[in-house]
């Protein structure tokens, strides 16, 4: 027995863990009486004012009372079926030591060695290296924490935590198809790993979880093994192989071939977002290889402004103006030029 | 005779049953799982493999679990 000193002190932390789920499962059910309690109390009041209704000869009051007891009624009848249910169903009975004991030794038996940490109140096994279709994702540790078993009902006390990750290309958080951010996602096995926690058979409960880690189901992966070694689009989040991802070099993220282009002056390459249409000549351009308008402020690609930075626009009316400028000229030159007159002009020669 | 037994695939059931003398584990399984193959299972008794033609005793501890489980 000495040889099993510690599996003897996992085990009795276990069952208190499990003591404390007992007592939330009865809580529980207190509260529902409680309610249920609650809802029965409402019956007296009714009798009491339908009876008054109907000595009074209140008719119309004692049939709007009647539908109120009719559709509460109903209402009655669906929390009594839950109450029962749950009644039923809660039922708890805990595992002997001795059953748990044995439990951890044929986890060591068969699953390899088991980790106790009494101050973290965990128990944790580490899985094999495991590999499905020709992806690796190393081993896991499968960690039970014990205090968090009160809350099996809302929440899953363990976490598999990857000791030699190889997260999806497309998300870090995803180390195995159905693990993400060190919860798995039990599928089939939501109902028997808690049935095995509630029972104190650990055994089970760390078997079912390597057998789902060792299974791919291609219907609902968080990631799916075609799209691991792939990247996610930053924009639209499709997954692309590494020759069809392409990075922006402004914003500095990756995106598939739809979400990006490339400048059409300077060849580099921007997503979407960073990548700017010229109005003039709708290519796309880089922030660097637009600029703006130095007349109308309208932001064009380089290739549409000229030296001055001047659009095609504004090259036009600049133009105008000048040649209309040119055109007035003359007429005008001969209403103001009198003023300024050269040398000579309207003096009248006079002979000495 | 009454036996416990666990089946960790569907609701995971765990709990007493009555089975008939004499019964082998292999005819058990072909009894609560006609549609299934043996071989995809982990099937214990009182925790460790037996063979197929062992006969069941009373208070045995059974348990089957799938080897595949789809995740989510």
């Amino acid at each position: 027995m000495k040889k099993y000193k510690t599996h003897v002190r996992a085990a009795n932390m276990l069952l208190e863990a499990l003591g404390e789920l007992k007592q939330e499962k009865l809580q529980k059910i207190k509260q529902k009486l409680e309610d249920f309690s609650c809802k029965c109390s409402d019956v007296p009041k009714y009798s009491r004012k339908y009876n008054m209704a109907i000595s009074r000869c209140w008719h119309k009051a004692a049939e709007k009372i009647r539908s109120r007891m009719s559709r509460d009624l109903n209402d009655f009848s669906h929390q009594l079926e839950q109450f029962k249910n749950s009644i039923d169903t809660d039922q708890m009975k805990l595992p002997k030591l001795g059953d748990v004991v044995a439990e951890l030794v044929q986890i060591e038996d068969e699953l390899g060695e088991i980790k106790f940490d009494f101050k973290a109140r965990t128990i944790s096994i580490i899985t094999e290296t495991i590999a499905l279709e020709g992806i690796t994702f190393g081993s896991f540790e499968i960690r039970l924490y014990l205090y968090e078993i009160k809350k099996l009902t809302f929440q899953s006390p363990y976490k598999i935590v990857a000791l030699d990750p190889n997260p999806a290309g497309s998300n870090c958080d995803v180390t195995h198809p159905h693990v993400s951010d060190e919860n798995l996602c039990e599928g089939d096995g939501f109902i028997p790993i808690r049935k095995a926690i509630q029972q104190g058979r650990l055994s089970d409960f760390f078997t079912i979880i390597v057998q789902i880690l060792q299974t791919y189901n291609p219907d609902s992966p968080y990631v799916s093994l075609s799209d691991w070694e792939g990247t996610s689009c930053y924009d639209c989040g499709y997954t692309v192989s590494g020759d069809d991802c392409y990075y922006c070099e402004e914003c500095e993220r990756d995106y598939c071939s739809s979400c990006s282009t490339y400048c059409q002056i300077c060849d580099t390459t921007v997503c979407l977002g960073c990548s700017y249409e010229c109005p003039s000549c709708n290519k796309p351009v880089c922030e660097h290889c637009a600029d703006v308008c130095t007349e109308c402020n309208e932001q064009l690609c380089k290739d549409c402004l000229n030296d001055e930075g001047l659009c095609n626009n504004c090259q036009e009316q600049r133009k105008e103006q000048e040649d209309e400028e040119l055109k007035e000229e003359p007429t005008t030159a001969a209403e103001t030029k009198p003023e300024i007159q050269s040398d000579s002009v309207g003096q009248t020669r006079i002979s000495a | 005779m009454r036996i416990m037994y666990i089946n960790n695939s569907g609701g995971g059931f765990a709990d007493y049953m009555n089975i008939e003398e004499d019964t082998s584990i292999a005819k058990l399984f072909k009894q609560k799982m006609p549609h299934e193959e043996a071989a995809n299972y982990l099937i214990r008794v009182n925790r460790q493999p037996v063979p197929q033609d062992y006969i069941l005793k009373e208070n045995d501890r059974v348990t089957i679990t799938p080897t595949k489980i789809d995740g989510a």
